[in-house]
């Protein structure tokens, strides 16, 4: 629903920026999906003054204006309207100005005159239907002024979202009664006048309900010899601002009151009504009834329709009938003020895919109270802006009144109780006042209430705690916290990643002791500064083969796997992750976690389709580089400087400079220390040692950048080449991919070969290249152009042969 | 004329009929309706034909084609049928070998019950808490209500690696911690590892881990901790599986308690693994003693709360059925691959 700035003003003193109140109405309930400034359009547009106009020859409409809006000099616009004419104020859009949102003003030239600019009708500028011609304004209008301050267009406009359980806030009374309730001031309802009365209604009109259970109440009001005519602009400019489109007074006057209350009445016309009867009844099957929209529908015996004598003039709750429509010749009207059942409407507007502003708001349940305050605002209104003689009186069917009386109890306790926070009493009764309950009785106990007419949704003492809740702010209820924030929720979940990708890399998971004999640290050939020196001993050790913490869970899956291999199963791979335990230098001690893999023997359990192959130091690097993806971390490597590797057969893993790991082929002698012969085996020994504590420190879960998905294709090429073996791989990719950073998006080795056919000295590389230009598709001549830059490079960095 | 039509329709059938692979279709094809064919030079010689005749014997020309086109596309499929029976035939495979298992290994079977542990306790709102193996006398004992010359401090053979410093004997080190840094409500979990110095037998590891449960705030009774660990136990074990709680005593906890868990393997009735009593001993339990709260500067008059440990290695081998705790930590891969 839309509402205006400016109209809640009339109901409630908002002093509050109209920004700050978008916050507000979200917070108490009423959620701003869009905020629209009204006139912002209108900005664009001149008042101007047409000085000269001239048949075109050759046209039987166009003519040529000289138009003063305000500039230095008269400017030329070629006219097709037939009311412009010298002297006339209009509306003008100069060049550049933009019309209905996307139709833009140009120079242009029309029969050989140039035309820089548009004379606008109303129609174009969207303040009105009227089409007929350009818009005429004041004579007195001040040239040069800009439209939406001429017109006074300055409104700002919420699109809000109304929840089903508040029907009383589809008006802007209603809103503004909870405004007024949220910033405590005062409510100013229009107050009915007092008027003439002329003959007794019943004189006019018979008026009978058929369907009580469907029509709850039924008001008629009859006012004669009214003036139907144009609406007075501040009437207009309420209706366009929430979108209506102005019609007549009459009509005008309907929907303001439809916005305005949030509940819809209807006028029709008095003289279409065959035997001066108006009935409420069930219509019958298949009757026709034209409605106001140009359709005809057949309706069925569960429609409720508002007739005459004779015909359906209406159906309830959801569209007037043409056959009783206001016209500019209607002199007499009756005025409709009733309640129909939210279910009927609801399924008449259903079965016939008929949707109104009326049935939208009847169908979630209006009070049959509200009838007699909207038959008063629009006897006011009609009086005012369309004359008239009210009849005396109103016909008035309301058979069930005490169903809108209840009564609520509240226990200011329970509201403490349910909220977790107390709100003074002063504030509680505040609230609820200004939303229109009144007070009955009151104990130290227990409040009691009768909820207004207009609040059907509030039923029980929890319904009242949400109001004062909503209106106390959400925000301002205190905070209780239940989980301390005592989880290390990063460190949980990274263990847990990490030990399901080493498992779905196929390692076991081990679990070690965390004693162990620090005597095995000599075997590693750990210097004696070595961190790893920093042993925390027992003082009453079971044994001497548990008497330190363990500070490497290296030495643990060499034992593993010299058991394991012991026992026939030459195929190991393994991986802990576990504590190490550090004796600081100040005698406290550090506890960090650390994951360590080993990788011996067959790569996979033997399969009768392949041939077996051993892991080598590549299926640890594979591991390495899938770790730290999952942990979205940028590495390097520097050779190792760790001594139980074989020399130039392992590296350091550097992260942001520091040091966390390393990997590489545990030295033969290593091995054959902790019993595993490499040589009898013909297996090596791989490690991987990581220090997640470190990790989880650098690390960022959150940190994960969406990238465009390229709309143009790949384009593939692979290039093959021999080379001095000392070149490394790494250095020819980099080469590669300097050539273009931008087009050459990946280079992978896809091939190593050397032996037969290749010069001693040299490897046969082949890489294949992924370019991608993220704007085109990539032209052959293009990508042959780059493959030769590639090519050249290479043979001047690296002195390669093709292939 | 017929004749002559008649005589190339007989032997472009007999032709076909004897033709099985596509490529001799294909040649046999243009022998019979192609360019050179006898068809084609015989439509050659219309020209040839008296004007009037010319109609008809176009006519025959074309359906006589039409109908061999007819026989080449019979021939064609079921040339095809043949091919695509061959072709299943050929294909056969034996389905008894064995599939190709993606390469993965296995978490170890202590790790698979700490996160079911885990998770049931998180799905109940707890946090998990960490702490450290080697501790202070303070966390290990005093705070928890075991002054130095308690008698209960002889009940675990302790680690030391000074005067003060010890490994852990219990996880509700971490009750302190917690304690320490947060206030009420605690809702904690804290699995983790303890040292106690027995000999590594069937049943006993110098090192072995627990889960300890805290909770901390107003108005939590003996009904919660009741409460919590049977919801755990029926999580862990099944819907069957009852818990109870006995007398017993531990300095931290007040009243104290030790629960038992109805036999897994035997469900109540009696066997070996239960010594036919029916019961399996879980850990401890206890409402937290006021000493301990006090020991933290919490107010033992508004909040109360209950604590409990559990052997994590004792449940592995409970659901896992697994006699010797040794196996636990030898970490032989036929085991670990059982249970991956």
């Amino acid at each position: 629903m839309k509402i205006s700035y400016k109209w809640l003003k009339d109901y409630v003193n908002l002093d509050v920026d109209p920004k700050i109140l978008e916050d507000h109405l979200t917070f108490a309930g009423i959620e701003v999906e869009a905020i629209e400034h009204i006139g912002e359009d209108l900005k664009q547009f001149i008042v101007a003054e047409v000085l000269s106009a001239q048949k075109i020859e050759g046209s039987d409409h166009l003519q040529v204006c000289m138009v003063n809006d305000g500039g230095e000099e008269p400017v030329q616009v070629v006219c097709g309207a037939p009311n412009c004419r010298t002297g006339l104020k209009v509306a003008f859009a100069p060049v550049g100005s933009i019309i209905g949102g996307e139709f833009k003003i140009k120079k242009a030239k029309l029969k050989g005159y140039a035309s820089h600019g548009m004379i606008c009708s109303a129609k174009e500028l969207g303040i009105s239907e009227d089409h007929d011609g350009i818009m005429e304004l004041d004579t007195k209008a001040s040239i040069g002024q800009d439209l939406a301050s001429y017109l006074d267009f300055n409104d700002i406009v919420y699109d809000v979202e109304i929840t089903p359980n508040r029907p009383d806030l589809l008006g802007i009374i209603g809103v503004a009664r909870d405004l007024s309730a949220l910033y405590h001031k005062e409510l100013h309802l229009p107050q009915a006048k007092e008027w003439n009365t002329y003959d007794d209604v019943n004189d006019s009109l018979k008026l009978e309900i058929q369907n009580q259970d469907k029509c709850s109440r039924y008001l008629a009001t009859v006012i004669k010899n009214v003036e139907v005519k144009e609406s007075p602009d501040w009437l207009k400019k309420r209706l366009i601002a929430v979108e209506l489109r102005p019609i007549n007074n009459i009509v005008d006057i309907t929907n303001f009151i439809l916005m305005e209350t949030g509940h819809p009445i209807h006028a029709f016309d008095y003289d279409k009504l065959a035997g001066k009867k108006i009935i409420v009844r069930d219509a019958f099957e298949n009757e026709s009834f034209p409605a106001l929209n140009g359709e005809v529908y057949k309706l069925s015996q569960d429609d409720l329709v508002i007739a005459d004598g004779d015909k359906a003039i209406g159906l309830a709750g959801v569209m007037g009938g043409a056959n009783s429509e206001i016209t500019l010749n209607t002199q007499n009207i009756v005025i409709e003020s009733a309640c129909f059942n939210y279910a009927t409407v609801r399924r008449t507007s259903q079965r016939h895919k008929l949707f109104s502003d009326s049935s939208y708001r009847f169908e979630r349940g209006l009070s049959s109270e509200t009838p007699v305050f909207t038959k008063d605002r629009a006897i006011d209104l009609i009086l005012d802006l369309a004359g008239g003689q009210l009849q005396q009186g109103s016909l008035d069917v309301y058979p069930n009144p005490d169903l809108a009386k209840i009564e609520v109890e509240l226990r200011p306790a329970r509201v403490e109780l349910l909220l977790g926070a107390h709100i003074p009493l002063v504030e509680i009764k505040s609230y609820l006042k200004a939303l229109g309950l009144e007070l009955i009785t009151e104990s130290s106990e227990k409040i009691k209430y009768k909820i207004p007419h207009f609040r059907g949704d509030l039923l029980r003492e929890i319904d009242l705690i949400e109001e004062i809740v909503r209106l106390h702010g959400y925000n301002n209820i205190p905070v209780k916290t239940s989980p301390q924030g005592i989880m290390n929720h990063k460190h949980f979940r990274l263990e847990r990643k990490i030990k399901d990708l080493m498992v779905t890399a196929g390692l076991y998971e081990v679990i070690n002791l965390t004693l162990f004999d620090p005597d095995n640290l000599n075997k590693l050939r750990l210097s004696e500064d070595d961190f790893r020196r920093r042993l925390v001993e027992l003082k009453n050790p079971q044994s001497n083969v548990l008497r330190a913490m363990r500070t490497t869970l290296i030495t643990n899956l060499l034992n593993c796997t010299e058991y394991n291999i012991n026992r026939g199963n030459k195929d190991v791979r393994i991986f802990e992750l576990n504590k190490i335990i550090l004796n600081n230098s100040d005698k406290t001690t550090e506890e960090r976690k650390s994951l360590t893999a080993l990788l011996s023997g067959n790569r996979f359990d033997n399969y009768w389709k392949d041939k077996s192959t051993k892991c080598d130091f590549y299926d640890v690097k594979g591991i390495v580089e899938d770790l730290f993806t999952e942990v979205n971390l940028t590495i390097s490597y520097t050779p190792s400087q760790e001594k139980f590797y074989t020399e130039n057969h392992s590296l350091d893993i550097i992260c942001k400079k520091l040091k966390i790991g390393s990997f590489g082929q545990i030295d033969p002698k290593i091995a054959k220390s902790f019993n595993i012969d490499t040589v009898e085996l013909k297996q090596d020994v791989y490690i991987l040692d990581i220090d997640l504590t470190q990790i989880l420190e650098i690390m960022d879960f959150s940190k994960r950048d969406f990238q465009e998905i390229n709309k143009f294709p790949n384009v593939y090429r692979d290039i093959s080449f021999n080379v001095n073996s000392d070149i490394k791989v790494s250095d020819i990719i980099s080469t590669i991919e300097v050539v273009n950073k931008a087009v050459v998006k990946n280079v992978s080795l896809m091939d190593e070969y050397k032996g037969k056919n290749i010069p001693k000295g040299k490897r046969s590389l082949m890489f294949s290249l992924t370019l991608n230009s993220e704007n085109k598709t990539l032209t052959d001549k293009f990508t042959e152009q780059l493959m030769q830059k590639v090519i050249q490079s290479l043979e001047k960095n690296y002195n390669i042969e093709m292939r | 004329m017929k004749d002559k039509l008649q005589q190339i329709i007989d032997k472009a059938e007999s032709e076909l009929n004897s033709i099985t692979t596509k490529p001799e279709l294909l040649n046999a094809k243009s022998r019979i309706i192609g360019k050179k064919s006898e068809l084609n030079s015989l439509m050659k010689n219309i020209k040839d034909v008296a004007p009037e005749d010319r109609r008809e014997f176009g006519q025959l020309i074309n359906e006589a084609k039409d109908y061999l086109q007819q026989l080449i596309d019979s021939r064609t499929q079921i040339i095809d049928e043949l091919i695509y029976n061959e072709q299943v035939a050929s294909s056969r495979i034996d389905l008894t070998m064995p599939g190709r298992r993606t390469v993965q290994g296995g978490l170890h079977p202590l790790t698979q019950i700490w996160r079911e542990v885990e998770d049931t306790f998180l799905s109940m709102g707890f946090e998990i808490a960490d702490g450290f193996d080697v501790e202070d006398e303070f966390h290990n004992f005093d705070a928890l209500n075991t002054p130095k010359d308690h008698p209960s401090r002889n009940l675990a053979d302790t680690f030391y690696v000074e005067d003060n410093i010890l490994l852990r004997t219990q996880t509700s080190t971490v009750q302190i911690r917690t304690m320490e840094n947060y206030q009420p409500p605690i809702r904690i979990i804290a699995p983790g590892r303890c040292y106690r110095n027995d000999k590594m037998d069937a049943s006993h590891s110098p090192v072995f881990h627990q889960v300890e449960a805290l909770v901390v705030d107003e108005n939590i009774s003996f009904a919660d901790l009741k409460d919590t660990l049977n919801i755990f136990v029926q999580t862990m074990f099944g819907q069957n599986i009852k818990s109870r709680i006995r007398p017993h005593f531990f300095p931290f906890t007040e009243p104290s308690a030790e629960i038992d868990i109805s036999c897994v393997s035997c469900g109540g009735s009696g066997c070996r693994i239960c010594k036919n009593s029916g019961w399996l001993e879980m850990g401890g339990a206890g409402m937290v003693d006021p000493a301990v709260l006090e020991s933290v500067g919490i107010d033992s008059e508004k909040y109360t709360g209950y604590a409990f440990g559990l052997g994590i290695d004792r449940i592995t081998m409970l659901k896992y059925n697994i006699p010797d705790m040794r196996i636990l930590f030898e970490n032989d891969l036929r085991f670990l691959k059982q249970y991956r």
